[in-house]
């Protein structure tokens, strides 16, 4: 998993909790990196998730409230870094819909090794869209948070329903409608 | 967290931080480093280029090194030869394939291993090549070897040169001997497809993915007017065909547009119909060919069905005819399946009943229509429908309004296509309004009957009335005779008596005329003294007409010599009538009856009668109205002369009786004559002359009998007890049926003669009183003494269970015969006894009616035509009056039969109808009193030709 996904991970817990927190989590859980991670660099998800483990415990939250959290965060450290996607659309939910055939593309020309998820366009109008998250790491959550704050960087307003198609999680359904 | 555990926090920040930039820093280092590597490498390759050519060269000599030894190992054919055909190389595959040996091969012409046939067109193929100068070619021929055997090749030739000039070929071979073989064999059935499709009588088009023409067929050219061979189609494009054709359809734009899309769909299409402007019909599938997912074009099919369809639409014309004929019909048709599940309603069914077809279709038939009381009738029906039988019946069906209507229904069983019976067709006709009008005239009949039968009952009474005081009158003066009267007082006896048998007669008129007038009169012939009966006439009316100065007369000159045979009654009435009249219309002169012979043959003579008077005469004007009945010349005839006015219509109508006709000849002043023609057959019979009545009182005894006389009339008590005691009877006299039925219960009677018309208890009653169970007279012969002559009265007598009959007014020895017959007396001709089985049909109760007719033949018969004639139709009464509930009328309908069943030796209905009353009695089920109604009918029906039998044998009796 890229660096840039720990680091900000790392950045959001001490904004809130202070590097306490952070010192605290990377101490617990034992990662094996030792929670030196740098943002160009590629880490093992299994520390992603130790991580989250650790600061779910120690916050008393839920690894999916943490993860829609980050998802939220992590948008603004893409809109900072990486403005060029944003700026071909004029709605989000073009630019939602073009994640998995335009980004994503562009991310593995980047980051050859990389593992993303695969976001499937199950209906798209100008008004609805509809669309599979399946990943193994099972983070729907976390694209739950970046898809509201997409729709809130458009300055839309449009409802989000997410429902998972597999007991695992690894299967879940989004749909995307806006209100008029 | 304390400051020192948050310095450590930090120290340990600080160090992770280090190391993640040195990570950083480090992987950024790779990066570049691997930049400058590439662009090292590059410049390299650069450099080296032609190091590299050199070094390329030996590579490919290496390579070609390879490849040499790869020949040698492949498994293709691979040979070489010289421009003279002399083989410099032959690998070892090809030696194999044609089982040869280098030696064999290197150094001989090529054209030693080619069939002779292929040499020619062989070595042309590789001159052509040489002198063209064709790099690459491919020819497949085939190869033989030494021993015969031989393969196909397909071979790759290519021209190696040396020194810029043809130097030697290089062939490289597949063996495609297997590929040949599957072509031929491709051929074959390719072959046989064609000639197939040729023959086909559909039009088949066939084309490849570019509607390019494969194959096409005559059929397909005659279709679409196509002049030319289906052969010289083949390759042509289809691609405007659609276009070109389109003129021979009725819609030749959808043509077109369907043409395109069916191509475009690629999807098979199954029996599309086409009209074409000529009529035709044509049937069009498409079928597209795909191999492994690729589409290699398609097939057209096209089939004429003008005439199939031709056909069809007539069927269906024609039915449509028939349906629309029977629709028309006011019939309604329905079909229902066997379970009687609603199939199809027709229209006119549908408005007969008030339903919509989409209502009734998949209802129960009998559900929807059928009263419960008709379920009966349609059982029965249903099963004659399933065993194939067809039928017709009426009955009631319930309207969607709930009232029910009367329809004629004709069934017919429905069959499916192996001969079973799958349903049934009912055909209704609404027959309400003929119902009802045959209801209304069922009534008006009733009534009209009704009418009849009351003014029956009246004439009966009235002749009753009449005749009872006559019948004392006349018996008195047969007594008055017996006083040894003075020669005076016998003349006016004989007066008396005429003048009472005279008004007898004219009693009878009345009677007479209205069985005229109901048709019911009968001719009696019996042998007839003509002379004698116009002599009396002519006798009565000179006695008649008192102190008046006119003559009577019978002017006959040619007197008969011979018997003849006629109805004296009916003679005696017409001459009576005639004769009356002319008596009164006559105040001077003479009247009377004029006889002329007109033919005379062996077996009948034919006169001509006048009855003529010298009276008033008749105005021409009014000959029609004197034979209307109650007519009269004019008002003051009928004031001055009295009358009925109906005794000239009674002679018309009795000479029309006897073939005749009346004619009327008259002058006003002068006198009338009535003319009438009158045929008699001749007889040998001679005519025995009445027994007079003189001497009865010395000839019988009867002084060992006892008699019962039941009768209310003083007078006829008075006569008849006169007559008894001159017969030295003894008897014991009633006034009314009460005392009669008393003294019946005291004591045995040998004989009761019984008054039919009593106050309180009539003869009827009395009678079926004293023929209860107990009585000492059960079987005592009674005699009834009837008024009535109607035959009615006496058939009712029967039936109470009186044994005979006498018609008041009755002479003496008439009453003394009938006491002789029944007591067996005197030498009166009684039937001998006949044993009942020589009487009767076996099947018939024979004790019981041994016991009632005891071999009197002749009373028997008329009982049996009694029986038969008049009370049979009796028994149709048992069934509507059921339906009505009648309880009280069915069971004296029951009880009346009953007796009567008795009397023919029905025993066993004599039962069922004594069932049927105590059921009635004790308020049994309808269904129970209709079951017993059915087994009386049945009886009935059962016996019926038992009676008739009878009857024929009893006729035969002497």
């Amino acid at each position: 998993m890229k660096g840039m996904v720990f680091t900000s991970l790392l950045e959001m817990i001490e904004n809130e909790y202070g590097y306490e927190m952070v010192d605290k989590i990377i101490t617990e859980s034992g990662v094996s990196s030792n929670g030196v991670y740098t943002s160009v660099g590629t880490y093992d998800f299994k520390e992603m998730q130790q991580l989250l483990i650790s600061f779910g415990k120690n916050t008393r939250q839920d690894i999916d409230e943490i993860l829609h959290k980050f998802g939220r965060y992590f948008f603004q450290v893409m809109t900072s870094n990486y403005a060029a996607f944003f700026q071909g659309h004029q709605s989000a939910l073009t630019f939602l819909a073009s994640i998995d055939s335009v980004i994503h593309v562009e991310v593995y020309k980047l980051y050859p090794e990389a593992q993303l998820p695969k976001f499937e366009i199950i209906e798209h109008t100008p008004e609805r869209l509809e669309m599979n998250y399946s990943s193994g790491r099972k983070m729907a959550s976390f694209a739950f948070g970046l898809i509201e704050k997409t729709v809130e960087f458009y300055k839309e307003e449009c409802s989000i329903k997410m429902k998972n198609l597999t007991e695992e999680g690894d299967v879940v359904n989004f749909i995307i409608k806006k209100i008029v | 967290m304390n400051p020192t555990q948050e310095i450590e926090a930090l120290k340990r920040r600080i160090e992770r931080e280090i190391h993640a930039r040195k990570e950083a820093e480090k992987i950024l280092e790779e990066k570049s480093s691997a930049l400058y590597q590439a662009n090292v490498q590059l410049k390299e390759l650069n450099e080296n280029l032609e190091e590299k050519i050199q070094q390329r060269t030996l590579e490919l000599e290496e390579s070609e090194r390879k490849f040499r030894s790869i020949i040698n190992e492949a498994p293709d054919i691979i040979y070489k030869f010289n421009t003279e055909g002399i083989i410099q190389f032959a690998n070892p595959v090809l030696l194999k394939k044609l089982d040869l040996n280098e030696e064999d091969v290197v150094g001989a012409s090529l054209l030693d291993f080619i069939p002779e046939d292929w040499q020619e067109v062989t070595w042309a193929f590789y001159q052509q090549m040489i002198s063209l100068n064709e790099s690459e070619t491919y020819f497949e021929f085939p190869l033989v070897g030494k021993k015969g055997n031989w393969i196909w090749v397909g071979q790759n030739a290519m021209l190696i040169h040396r020194d810029g000039k043809v130097d030697r070929i290089s062939g490289v071979a597949r063996d495609i001997t297997e590929k040949k073989e599957a072509e031929k064999t491709i051929k074959t059935t390719q072959l046989r497809f064609t000639t197939l499709i040729s023959n086909m009588q559909s039009g088949i088009l066939v084309e490849d993915e570019n509607r390019n023409i494969v194959l096409t067929n005559q059929k397909f050219c005659d279709f679409f007017n196509i002049p030319i061979s289906p052969s010289w189609l083949t390759g042509r494009s289809c691609a405007d065909s659609a276009e070109q054709s389109k003129h021979l359809f009725k819609n030749p734009e959808e043509f077109v547009s369907r043409i395109d899309q069916i191509l475009q769909l690629k999807e098979l299409v199954n029996k599309e119909e086409l009209e074409m402007v000529d009529g035709k019909i044509l049937l069009r599938d498409y079928v597209p060919i795909f191999a492994d997912g690729t589409y290699l074009g398609h097939l057209w099919q096209y089939q004429d069905v003008t005439f199939e369809r031709q056909a069809q639409s007539m069927i269906a014309a024609s039915e449509e005819k028939y349906r629309g004929i029977i629709e028309n019909m006011e019939l309604g048709l329905m079909e229902v399946r066997n379970d009687e599940t609603i199939i199809r309603a027709y229209k006119r069914f549908c408005e007969m009943t008030g339903y919509t077809e989409e209502e009734l279709i998949g209802k129960n038939a009998l559900e929807v229509f059928l009263p419960d009381e008709y379920l009966e009738t349609i059982k029965k029906q249903s099963n004659e429908r399933q065993q194939g039988v067809a039928g017709v019946y009426e009955m009631q069906i319930k309207h969607k309004s709930g009232d029910l209507i009367w329809v004629l229904i004709s069934g017919a069983p429905i069959y499916d296509s192996t001969g079973k019976v799958i349903g049934s067709i009912g055909i209704h006709y609404n027959i309400t309004e003929q119902k009802k009008l045959q209801i209304d005239l069922e009534n008006a009949r009733k009534e009209a009957e009704a009418a009849k039968e009351a003014e029956k009952q009246f004439l009966a009474n009235m002749s009753h009335e009449i005749r009872t005081p006559l019948n004392a009158i006349i018996g008195m003066s047969h007594l008055l005779a017996d006083t040894n009267p003075t020669q005076e007082q016998e003349s006016y006896l004989d007066i008396l008596k005429n003048s009472g048998d005279l008004l007898q007669t004219l009693i009878s008129d009345i009677l007479d005329f209205s069985k005229i007038q109901s048709g019911k009169l009968e001719l009696n012939k019996r042998p007839l003294d003509l002379e004698k009966m116009l002599q009396n006439l002519i006798k009565t009316f000179n006695l008649k007409k008192g102190k008046k100065e006119i003559e009577v007369v019978l002017n006959w000159e040619d007197r008969p010599c011979c018997f003849l045979e006629g109805d004296e009654l009916i003679l005696n009435q017409i001459f009576m009538n005639l004769l009356g009249n002319a008596e009164k219309f006559t105040e001077k002169g003479s009247f009377g009856i004029q006889v002329e012979k007109l033919k005379e043959e062996d077996d009948f003579v034919s006169y001509e009668f006048g009855v003529f008077d010298t009276g008033l005469g008749i105005p021409e004007n009014k000959y029609e109205d004197i034979f209307t009945n109650f007519r009269q010349v004019n008002a003051d005839t009928k004031r001055k002369y009295g009358g009925t006015g109906l005794g000239l219509p009674i002679v018309k109508h009795l000479l029309e009786l006897l073939n005749s006709k009346i004619e009327v000849k008259s002058k006003v002043g002068e006198g009338t004559e009535f003319i009438f023609q009158l045929t008699f057959p001749k007889t040998k019979t001679a005519i025995v002359p009445e027994k007079v009545s003189d001497g009865i009182s010395n000839v019988y005894s009867l002084s060992d009998v006892h008699l019962l006389v039941v009768e209310d009339n003083p007078m006829n008590q008075t006569y008849i007890s006169t007559l008894l005691k001159k017969w030295y009877a003894s008897f014991d006299m009633a006034s009314n049926g009460v005392e009669g039925f008393e003294l019946a219960k005291s004591r045995k009677y040998d004989l009761i003669l019984m008054d039919m018309q009593m106050p309180e208890m009539d003869g009827y009653e009395t009678t079926s009183a004293i023929r209860e169970k107990d009585n000492l007279n059960t079987n005592t012969p009674i005699i009834a003494l009837t008024a009535s002559a109607f035959v009615t009265q006496k058939e009712l007598a029967f039936e109470s269970g009186m044994n005979d009959f006498l018609s008041k007014p009755f002479k003496p020895d008439q009453l003394l015969s009938k006491i002789q017959k029944w007591l067996n007396l005197g030498s009166q001709d009684r039937n001998s006894n006949l044993p009942a089985e020589k009487l009767f049909h076996k099947n018939l109760d024979l004790n019981l009616l041994n016991e009632l007719y005891e071999g009197d033949s002749e009373y028997a018969l008329t009982m049996f035509e009694i029986f038969l004639n008049d009370q049979v139709k009796d028994f149709e009464q048992f069934r509507p009056l059921a339906e009505q509930q009648k309880l009280e009328d069915l069971s004296k309908l029951a009880h009346r039969l009953k007796s009567s069943a008795s009397m023919v030796g029905m025993s066993e209905l004599h039962s069922i109808l004594e069932k049927l009353e105590s059921e009635i009695r004790n308020n049994a089920s309808k269904q129970s009193i209709d079951l017993t109604i059915q087994s009386a009918l049945n009886n009935l029906q059962e016996n019926l030709p038992h009676l008739q039998t009878t009857i024929e044998n009893l006729k035969q009796m002497p």
